[in-house]
């Protein structure tokens, strides 16, 4: 069992100053554009020298600047795949997967590889030739079959449709169990970090600013929330889904939801827009909206015209109120409330 | 005296292409991709020949080659016409290299690195395939290039018939002997191999 650990300070264009590590699992890097994610990717992979610091795999130190190390990338046994990752284009894809396989028949292996990616029809095609989600699989696949210790991948997901987005991250769960080695996933996308990710560093100019689950950063006040946008990012897991509506567990709060294809059981991902919730000072009848949910409200904040409302519902719920309504309503700190959503606000 | 220009023209534009694809695309690959002190100079003393009198070229080639220089047996040899093409024709297949080269996604020789590929291997088997196209409208040009070389040629291997006659140097006395029918034909040979290059060169660059 390998662990990443990495502790880099680097003066790139941006620069970096990040102690992390990462096991088994998917560990997300999320931040903001110019965060300097990718930079601490390139520097993981060898890429990118950084000033000082030192990366280890488990037992392995790749790079170690008081010792003078530095492992060149090609024995770093690091696997990486960038966003919009293409492979070699003028390579058909068993070739691109074959490319890296160390030892046995490599064609034989490049066809397990590429069956366990979904991606066997697509053995004798070109990389230039490959849509979106195709080459994803194909980088993987190529990435995996080279027995590196450790995965990264840049943005994976980022250029691809919606529905080769939800296959390729589908794609990602399943080869994360089936694989013991650690996964370090970059993304800006809030809803990827917390659909893929077990572990979520949070990353700001360069630098950690906090690290845990990625359901607990980016809940409403959590510390990675305000680059996640005004959206509430909601992990639930689904009590019923059969009939007209739907009953999920968001962590000690149960809402009613549009129906659900989800069974039973499962973890579903949630979008709350802040801007879709009513605050109420007491109890409302006759609306039409089906949950309604008493509170207490945590925090205030307001820029450029919106306060921001954290309600603890007791999970907290981020609503967007105008200036007026927030007076209207006298909200301050310790306040009761009553918050109102409709079955069909969150967005599976 | 056609014939024999022809076959020797050929012959020389074949062996210098060959020399100048080699070193062409090594400078090339070496300057597009690894950032060093002077190379901006080392680039302009690369191209120099491109903007150079072909007879200023020529005339260095033989103060360095000949017996004031290196005493090498070359000069008024076919070796010479050899030479001088080569180095003629250089800047053209290194500039086109080096654009190839700074074409590639970097991304795929860092795939390809972290996949545990050796540099050669990377070369080889990602960049070169990769390059072709801009390699090969490299060497395309370097051939008509080589092909068409007058200058150098002419001070260098001199104009010895059946020799160091290329093409170009048989226009020159054709037309200076009046065979006006010669160098109309000889004109027109050439023409035709340029036009035909350069058509190549511009499909190469369109089917990208």
């Amino acid at each position: 069992m390998s662990v990443l650990a990495a502790e880099i300070r680097g003066t790139g264009a941006v620069a970096l100053e990040v102690s992390m590590r990462a096991e088994p699992g998917i560990t997300v890097v999320f931040g903001p554009s110019g965060a300097g994610k990718s930079t601490l990717l390139k520097t993981i992979l060898g890429a990118i020298r950084p000033t000082s610091g030192r990366v280890a795999l488990g037992e392995r130190v790749l790079f170690d600047s008081e010792r003078g190390i530095d492992v060149p990338i090609r024995r770093r046994r690091i696997g990486v795949v960038f966003q919009d990752a293409e492979p070699f284009p003028h390579l058909d894809a068993r070739a691109n997967v074959a490319f890296g396989v160390r030892s046995g028949d490599r064609a034989q292996r490049a066809d397990s590889w590429l069956s366990r990616v979904g991606g066997s029809a697509l053995a004798a095609k070109r990389g230039s030739v490959l849509s979106g989600g195709e080459r994803q699989r194909i980088a993987l696949a190529r990435a995996l079959a080279a027995e590196p210790e450790v995965l990264l991948l840049d943005e994976p997901l980022s250029g691809l449709e919606l529905a080769s987005r939800e296959q390729v991250g589908a794609l990602l769960l399943t080869l994360r169990r089936e694989s013991r080695i650690p996964f370090v996933l970059v993304t800006h996308d809030p809803r990827e970090a917390l659909r893929l990710g077990d572990r979520l560093v949070y990353l700001e100019r360069g630098r950690v600013v906090a690290e845990g689950t990625p359901a607990e950063l980016l809940a409403p006040g959590g510390a990675a929330a305000h680059a996640a946008g005004s959206t509430n990012w909601l992990r639930a897991v689904v009590l019923e889904s059969g009939g007209d509506e739907a009953r999920v567990d968001l962590g000690g709060t149960v809402v009613v939801t549009a129906p659900l294809s989800a069974p039973p059981g499962t973890v579903v991902d949630l979008a709350l827009p802040a801007e879709e919730p009513i605050l109420a000072r007491g109890e409302v009848s006759g609306v039409s909206a089906r949950n309604s949910l008493p509170g207490i409200v945590s925090s205030l904040t307001e820029r450029d015209g919106i306060v921001s409302v954290i309600v603890a519902t007791p999970v907290p719920l981020r609503v967007h109120v105008t200036p007026e309504s927030a007076r209207d309503l006298e909200l301050a700190p310790r306040v009761k409330v009553i918050v109102l959503v409709k079955a069909t606000a969150f967005r599976p | 005296m056609i014939a024999a220009a022809l076959s020797l023209s050929v012959r020389v534009a074949i062996v210098a292409t060959i020399l100048v694809t080699i070193a062409g695309t090594l400078t090339g690959r070496v300057l597009a991709r690894r950032a060093f002190r002077g190379r901006e100079v080392v680039e302009t003393l690369l191209t120099l020949p491109l903007v150079l009198p072909p007879t200023v070229t020529g005339y260095a080639l033989l103060v360095v080659l000949g017996r004031s220089g290196l005493g090498l047996p070359i000069p008024f040899t076919w070796l010479a016409c050899v030479v001088a093409a080569a180095v003629m024709s250089f800047p053209l297949m290194h500039r086109a290299a080096r654009v190839a080269f700074e074409e590639l996604d970097p991304r795929h020789t860092l795939t390809a690195a972290s996949l545990g590929a050796s540099r050669l291997r990377s070369f080889f088997s990602i960049e070169l395939p990769l390059a072709r196209r801009g390699l090969a409208a490299g060497i395309a040009l370097a051939f008509a290039r080589g092909l068409g070389e007058f200058g150098a040629t002419l001070l260098l291997a001199g104009n010895i018939p059946g020799r160091t006659q290329t093409l170009p140097l048989a226009v020159y006395e054709a037309s200076l002997t009046g065979e006006n029918r010669a160098a109309l034909v000889l004109c027109l040979l050439l023409t035709g191999v340029s036009i035909a290059v350069l058509l190549l060169v511009a499909r190469l660059g369109r089917s990208r």
